[in-house]
C-alpha cells in the first residue's frame, strides 16, 4: 500500500469513526406527527357495522400513535352527528360527544383500545365521528390535533 | 323541672334519630361531582406537565407514563361507576388523585436522571472524538516510523542468504 492510499483510508476510517461517536448526541430532525385510526370489531381495518338498533353496544377499537419527539397526553372523542356536520383537517365537528377516552403515550408508542358504544335515538346515516385531541401544557387545554375518522349508520328502533 | 324518660319522649327521639340519620347529608355517600373529576384531571394535567419536562431532559419516563395511564383508567372507571356505586367512585377518584401526585413528585427526579446521564453521553461522545482525532493524527505523524521499527524487530535478525 503506498503512502497516499494509506493516508485516504485513515482519514475514512477516522470520519466514520469520529460520526459514530458522535451520533447520540446529534438533534434528531424527524418531522413530528401522531396518528388516529378506527378498527372494526375483529382489530382490523374493515368489518365495520352498518346497522345497529338503539340501545345496542357497538363494538370497535382506536388506535393512537405518537411520533411527537415528546411524551404526549391525548384525548380520543367519539360524536354523533349526521350528514350535514362539518368536520376537517382543521375544524372540529359541532356535535355531542357520546365517548371520551385518555391516552398518554411515550414517543414512538402506540395504543389500540376498545370502544363501546351505545346509541340511544334511532336515524338514518348517523355519523359517527372520531377525533384526537392532545393537551397542550401552556394552555392547559386539549387543541384538536385534525385528525379525525368517520362511520355511516342506520340506527333503527329495535 | 326534670327531664323524664317516658315512651312519649322516647318515640319522638328515636324519630329524630331515624330522621337525622336517613339524611342525604349523613347517612349516605353523595356522588362524585363534576368538580370532584375536574380536579382529579386537573392534577392529572400537572402530572403530565411534570413527567413532560423529565422526558425532554432525557428521563426514563416509561414507568411515570404507564402510572398515568392507570390513574385515567380509575378516573374513566369513576365515571362509569358513579350512578351505580358513588362509594367506589369516590374512592376510585381519590386513588387516581394519589397516583397522580406520586408520580409528579417522581418525576423531578427521573428528570435530574436524565440530564445527568445525557451530559455524561455528551462529555463520552465529545471525547471518544478526540481521542479518535488524536490518535488518527499520532498514527499519521508517527505510523511510518512506528511500523519500520517494528518491522525491523520482528524481522531483523533473519539473515538473508544468495541461493545458487
Amino acid at each position: 500500500m503506498d503512502k497516499e492510499t494509506a493516508t485516504i483510508a485513515l482519514a475514512v476510517v477516522t470520519i466514520l469513526a469520529v460520526f459514530a461517536a458522535v451520533y447520540p448526541i446529534l438533534p434528531q430532525n424527524s418531522e413530528p406527527f401522531s396518528e388516529l385510526g378506527v378498527l372494526g370489531p375483529n382489530l382490523k381495518i374493515g368489518g365495520y357495522p352498518t346497522n345497529a338498533t338503539v340501545g345496542q353496544q357497538i363494538s370497535l377499537f382506536g388506535y393512537v400513535g405518537n411520533h411527537e419527539g415528546m411524551v404526549s397526553y391525548y384525548q380520543f372523542l367519539v360524536k354523533l352527528g349526521n350528514q350535514s356536520t362539518v368536520v376537517s383537517n382543521t375544524t372540529a365537528a359541532t356535535a355531542p360527544v357520546v365517548l371520551t377516552t385518555y391516552e398518554v403515550l411515550a414517543n414512538n408508542q402506540t395504543v389500540t383500545f376498545p370502544l363501546s358504544i351505545v346509541l340511544h335515538q334511532p336515524g338514518t346515516n348517523e355519523k359517527l365521528i372520531f377525533e384526537l385531541w392532545r393537551f397542550d401544557p401552556n394552555t392547559s387545554s386539549f387543541g384538536y390535533t385534525g385528525l379525525w375518522d368517520q362511520l355511516f349508520l342506520n340506527v333503527t328502533s329495535h | 323541672m326534670g327531664f323524664r324518660l317516658s315512651c312519649g319522649n322516647l318515640f319522638v327521639f328515636a324519630s329524630l334519630l331515624l330522621l337525622i340519620l336517613s339524611s342525604p347529608l349523613v347517612s349516605r355517600t353523595q356522588a362524585a361531582s363534576q368538580s370532584d373529576f375536574g380536579g382529579a384531571q386537573s392534577v392529572v394535567q400537572s402530572a403530565f406537565s411534570a413527567v413532560q419536562n423529565a422526558d425532554r431532559l432525557g428521563g426514563n419516563v416509561t414507568a411515570l407514563v404507564a402510572q398515568l395511564n392507570g390513574a385515567l383508567s380509575l378516573i374513566q372507571k369513576a365515571s362509569a361507576e358513579n350512578a351505580t356505586n358513588p362509594a367506589q367512585a369516590a374512592k376510585d377518584l381519590a386513588n387516581a388523585t394519589s397516583v397522580a401526585q406520586k408520580v409528579a413528585s417522581a418525576a423531578g427526579p427521573v428528570g435530574q436522571q436524565g440530564s445527568a446521564a445525557r451530559q455524561l453521553q455528551f462529555y463520552l461522545s465529545v471525547g471518544s472524538a478526540a481521542v479518535i482525532v488524536a490518535v488518527a493524527s499520532l498514527i499519521y505523524i508517527f505510523g511510518d516510523r512506528i511500523y519500520r521499527r517494528l518491522w525491523l524487530r520482528a524481522y531483523g535478525s533473519y539473515e538473508v542468504r544468495k541461493i545458487g
